[in-house]
């Protein structure tokens, strides 16, 4: 059996799934990006992603439309993260605290609203999700075809969205506001920016790609919610961005990583590997772990990170 | 002393409004659901307090929040963010297991060092975090959220593995301890057991804890960094030992279902508790005796709750909502009380 | 009659009931340097933070060119063409320069960011000015009057005619003092009207058309600035006709030697020299005034006094003995005191409350606890006996740090640091930012230590303090001692020696 592994076959379906599963953790990772460099720590991503995942599944259903479900996911999610926001940057509260308070929110939320909505019953109830789409001529290549060009549509746009994400970090005046407000908020105030506009935007941005990620896990990974839908891939996600020391590009690689990892525990599984299946469950979580000591040194964080400002302080 | 007894009475009475409200919004979303508030929360009383066997469902499950919450509190007050209340827990459930079913000691002996490893094994698991902390900067919530899922895993992997009661139908659990390991119930018919004085007594051991030196120290480090350096604290040590302090009580409590409700390890010991010592630890203001009281509170709403959903078709989700809603009001009104835009809590 | 480009009426500004600014009058001609002159805590800064819209005020109007304006942020106040260069800059360290510049640009339409015409726009402007300038480069890279610079410059290129300059010189050398003022004076050509907030005196007499002064939030006085005008009658007005600190001094010798400090190195957080081959004895008895600048590696020197920072090198003696690079706890049990510059994060625990603030470092002794149990009464009768002998004005023990007053607040403090007669005691800057009442009551009090014969080494960048309170005066510059003057020295002497010449040691008879 283990011969099995190293075929080709294996390696490719493995590869595959790598960036299918990475999928998840980029895309909430890309919007933190936003919100960590703008100095706030949201740790309620992990509750976002599920209502997120929610309201993508219950807009998907109602309407037939997918496209409405990821509309829908999007929508709540920057809902969602409109309390943080406001608990963050109007309150001035803990950080932790209130990212912690949302993802209990965020859960029992979830759940409360799929009862509502679809009830109790026997069978739960399934969309189609969003069919592999592949791309042509580059699809058809052997090997990689499969690899790279053969997923569905929002795989597709999570990649797309590191590079605009870099461009819109680097590029424009709204990115470089974003890391001033992160940085120095004093001096950004001076200079006449808003500390508390930017970083409201910086919130809700992340709270849009994480209600994104959120749909993307009941509609385009699996085809049904599920109150433990999420599993701990918000927390990855916003240690990846740490991880990344919060640029767009090493995200995605860390977000590959966790793919990975992720990935090869199923194929292992799948295999009858004698190794223990727990143990490779558990490997994303440790390598969350393992990355937070290699990368997590004072000096690489925003100056103003999880401090609310306020001007009156002098 | 007249003022502080007005700051108690303030506190009480904003943890008592923090609470209505949560409540309140909880009937509001209970009658979107299609369901009728008042009969539900009938229910819910009912459920918790209905009944001896009732109320004595309630007791059992305020031992290991409160045990769970006093250490969160620990933790809390030194602004470490610990919540991994459930793997530390967990840790010091499969070490107190470990002793009772193969060490081989003689009953006399296996509750007490069943219960010092559990503490270990609660205290080692969060010291790693704090140790992690320490030395690489790691960021705390994170680490102990983490472990967390490693720890639930392990767990899983015990149960189905080498612990796997062979006798156990394939149940992934371990064997049961044997009578006489197990806590004494009150009386037969009531779950409520022995845990009880050892909840107690970490309970009068919190409330001296804050009057000591010890106690003194971990709140200076929650004041800041600088100030503790200055004062000549040692901060890394006191950081690891602090954390330790907090997963020892976790710890406590997984020692406390398993000797006291389960008498065995299985799949899915912890449901969450770790979450809601977060919040009871908050809304008790970090306090011993208003964590009692808050755990008490939470323990009858998860009871009546449960009831509440056997007998209704409430779902259950509205606890958590309720309990999401209390800690978001909490840091709302904690935030009101600086207003002027003052930090409340530097990190 | 030529309008006033800036007409402030009657601006009163308070904070936690203090009034940092009551009821001052601010005139700024077309066209002209005009000085904003006071002590430490005069009020200057907080005057002109109104002025910039960070601050609103509670009473008073201002008029901008001749029309009444409220100014609510500082995007209003640029948008009149007012800009700031505060005396911390407000510059983005891992930006470049005109990533900086380009924050503050009115974006407006703007969505790319288009450095290469930001860039080119810059240099022109900086050559108008004959300023140098490398917009590429990234803040952290620039040395300290380059970094003033690139404020300067963004204010302009923001369309400040009317500019702020908030102590600029204190962290320049002499040589980029001079280069300042030349740019300055071109400004001035230019059409444009500068305020200078400063407390020295060598400027005002130097650059300045007209001096307002303020002292303790209220206006003194405005006048120009002539040939006539002296440094006396300047002082006189920023410090008050009443010369509050005649202590009459008991004629006690200093002791022997207790505390020595032998050829100390140490580094700053960027890993730069901080201290440089530092030597310098306290003996018993004695107040050793260190002068300087701020941020001539004093803080660093006290905390390696203090365990806080690591020596590189050099020796630490007490008592003869060598202490260096020892934990806070162990200079702690030996007797060194250290009232630290900033009360606020270092000095108290402001979340809590002033009982337990007066015992966060002798928690553990005997006296305060018993079985490592807390001993209540005995915390509360330390408590009321601190209240009664440092008159600390507050309702109860139970008060919480933050809600005090700064003088009152040093005055817990003190009654930590100074009742158990401590050997030695170091005193950072230790009446920054109080008023005239609690100054003249925490340098007593500093002068009781030293008549019991604790050793007191007081680093302060205030000269009068210096001048009144020192046995023996030594000068920092660059991390290192310059000289050491005699009771007695002139300001002039030392004030040489501040701005980093050795010198010959004069025995001025001249006092300020």
């Amino acid at each position: 059996m283990l011969s099995n592994i190293f075929t080709v076959s294996f390696l490719v379906s493995l590869l595959a799934s790598t960036i299918r599963l990475a999928t998840p953790i980029l895309l909430p990772a890309l919007g933190q990006i936003y919100t960590q460099r703008a100095g706030i720590l949201n740790l309620g991503v992990e509750g976002t992603m599920t209502i997120g995942a929610v309201a993508g599944f219950t807009c998907a259903y109602m309407s037939g439309n997918l496209w409405l479900g990821v509309l829908g996911g999007m929508f709540f999610g920057m809902l969602w993260c409109l309390i943080m926001a406001w608990l963050s940057v109007t309150m001035k509260a803990n950080q932790v605290i209130a990212g912690t308070a949302l993802n209990i929110l965020g859960a029992g939320t979830a759940a409360y609203a799929y009862r509502v909505v679809f009830g109790i019953q026997s069978l739960p109830p399934q969309i189609d999700p969003f069919p592999t789409l592949k791309i042509p001529l580059l699809g058809d290549i052997p090997v990689l075809g499969t690899i790279f060009f053969q997923h569905n549509i929002l795989v597709y746009l999570a990649f797309i969205l590191v590079v605009v994400t870099w461009f819109i970090l680097e590029k424009t005046i709204f990115g470089l506001k974003i890391k001033a407000v992160g940085e120095h908020p004093r001096a950004a105030d001076a200079k006449g920016i808003s500390v508390s506009g930017m970083r409201y935007s910086a919130v809700l941005i992340g709270g849009i790609y994480a209600g994104a990620a959120g749909a993307f896990m009941s509609i385009g990974y699996m085809n049904l919610f599920t109150e433990a839908i999420i599993s701990g891939r918000g927390f990855i996600a916003v240690s990846v961005v740490i991880f990344a020391r919060f640029l767009p590009v090493r995200a995605m690689w860390g977000a590959l990583l966790f793919g990975f990892a992720s990935a090869l525990q199923m194929r292992l599984q799948a295999q009858g590997i004698e190794i223990a299946n727990q143990f490779m469950l558990m490997l994303p979580y440790v390598m969350t772990i393992l990355a937070l000591i290699g990368s997590s040194k004072k000096a690489e964080f925003p100056s103003a990170y999880t401090k609310p400002y306020s001007r009156l302080e002098r | 002393m007249p003022r502080q007894f007005k700051n108690i009475i303030n506190q009480i009475l904003m943890a008592v409004l923090t609470i209505a409200l949560a409540l309140l919004i909880g009937a509001v979303l209970i009658a979107i659901s299609g369901n009728e508030p008042i009969e539900a929360y009938k229910t819910l009383i009912a459920g918790a307090f209905g009944s001896k066997q009732r109320f004595s469902e309630t007791m059992v499950k305020t031992i290991p929040l409160m045990m769970m919450a006093l250490g969160t509190s620990i933790a809390f007050k030194a602004q470490l963010w610990n919540i991994g209340g459930d793997g530390q827990f967990i840790f010091g459930a499969i070490l107190s297991i470990i002793v009772g079913l193969y060490s081989g000691f003689p009953a006399f002996l296996v509750l007490p060092v069943s219960m010092v490893f559990a503490i270990i094994g609660g205290g080692l698991w969060a010291g790693l975090a704090g140790w992690l902390k320490v030395k690489f900067n790691a960021n705390e919530v994170i680490t102990t959220l983490m472990l967390n899922y490693v720890a639930s895993y392990f767990l899983s992997f015990l149960v189905y593995g080498p612990l796997k009661d062979p006798k156990g139908f394939d149940f992934p659990q371990t064997e049961m301890l044997s009578e006489e390991v197990q806590l004494p119930l009150f009386a037969t018919g009531i779950r409520v057991h022995a845990g009880l004085f050892i909840g107690i007594a970490a309970l009068i051991i919190m409330i001296f804890f804050w009057k000591s030196t010890f106690g003194f120290k971990i709140d200076l480090i929650g004041q800041g960094d600088p100030i503790s350096r200055y004062a000549g604290i040692n901060v890394k040590k006191t950081i690891v030992i602090t954390m330790m302090l907090s997963g020892a009580f976790a710890g406590l409590a997984g020692w406390n279902e398993v000797y006291g409700v389960q008498y065995r390890l299985l799949d899915g010991l912890v449901s969450g508790y770790g979450n809601l010592a977060v919040v009871i630890a908050l809304l008790g203001g970090l306090h011993p005796v208003g964590i009692c009281i808050s755990a008490f509170f939470f323990s009858a709403l998860l009871t009546g709750g449960a009831t509440m959903q056997r007998m209704t078709e409430i779902p259950y989700s509205i606890v958590d909502i309720i309990q999401g809603l209390v800690i978001v009001f909490i840091i709302t009104r904690t935030a009101f009380k600086w207003k002027g835009g003052r930090r409340i809590h530097a990190k | 009659m030529e309008a006033l480009a800036v007409d402030m009426q009657g601006i009163t500004k308070i904070f936690n009931h203090k009034k940092a600014n009551d009821h001052v009058d601010f005139k700024l001609r077309n066209g002209s340097i005009h000085g904003l002159l006071g002590e430490n805590g005069a009020g200057k800064t907080t005057l002109m933070n109104v002025l910039y819209g960070l601050y609103q005020q509670e009473e008073g109007h201002i008029y901008v060119g001749g029309v009444k304006q409220e100014i609510s942020s500082p995007t209003k106040a640029i948008s009149l063409g007012i800009g700031m260069v505060h005396q911390h800059f407000m510059l983005a360290r891992p930006l470049t320069v005109v990533e900086n510049i380009m924050l503050g640009k009115k974006s407006g339409k703007r969505f790319l960011l288009d450095t290469k015409q930001v860039a080119r726009e810059l240099v022109e402007l900086a050559d108008k000015y004959k300023m140098n300038i490398d917009p590429s480069a990234k803040i952290w890279q620039l040395s300290v009057g380059e970094q003033q610079r690139v404020e300067i410059l963004t204010a302009i290129y923001q369309g400040a005619k009317i500019l702020i300059l908030d102590e600029p010189t204190a962290v320049l050398t002499p040589q980029e003092a001079e280069t300042l003022f030349e740019t300055l004076r071109e400004m001035k050509e230019d059409g444009k009207s500068i305020i200078l907030i400063t407390h020295k005196l060598e400027e005002i007499i130097s650059i300045v058309d007209e001096v307002t002064v303020l002292r303790n939030g209220r206006l003194v006085g405005s006048e120009a600035v002539t040939k006539k005008t002296t440094k006396e009658a300047l002082t006189r007005m920023m410090v008050g006709k009443d010369v509050l600190f005649d202590f009459p001094k008991v004629t006690k010798e200093p002791g022997k030697v207790k505390l020595a400090l032998e050829n100390i190195h140490a580094t700053s957080d960027k890993s730069l020299p901080a201290v440089v081959d530092f030597s310098l004895t306290l003996r018993e008895g004695e107040i050793v005034g260190l002068a300087g600048v701020d941020g001539n590696g004093q803080k660093e020197l006290c905390e390696v006094m203090t365990g806080m920072r690591p020596a590189t090198s050099g020796n630490y003696l007490l008592n003869g003995q060598d202490i260096v690079n020892k934990t806070p706890k162990f200079y702690i049990d030996r007797g060194i005191a250290h009232i630290p510059e900033d009360r606020h994060i270092i000095g108290l625990a402001l979340g809590w409350n002033l009982k337990k603030n007066l015992i966060i470092k002798n928690f553990q002794k005997p006296s305060f606890s018993k079985y490592h149990l807390l001993k209540k009464k005995e915390i509360n009768a330390h408590w009321d006996k601190m209240m009664e002998e440092y008159s600390i004005k507050a309702d109860s023990g139970e008060d919480i740090a933050r809600a005090l007053s700064g003088g009152n607040q040093q005055k817990v403090i003190l009654a930590r640091e100074l009742n158990d007669n401590p050997q030695v005691l170091i005193a950072n800057q230790p009446t920054r930012g109080l008023d005239v009442g609690a100054s003249e009551y925490v340098r007593k009090k500093i002068l009781d230590a030293r008549n019991n014969g604790t050793a007191v080494l007081l680093i302060s960048a205030d000269l009068e303090e210096i001048l009144q309170l020192s046995d023996r005066i030594a000068v920092i510059y660059d991390g290192a001692l310059m000289g050491i003057l005699p009771r007695g020295a002139g300001a002039q002497a030392i004030g040489m020696l501040m701005m980093g010449k050795k010198q010959e040691v004069e025995e001025d008879a001249s006092s300020i």
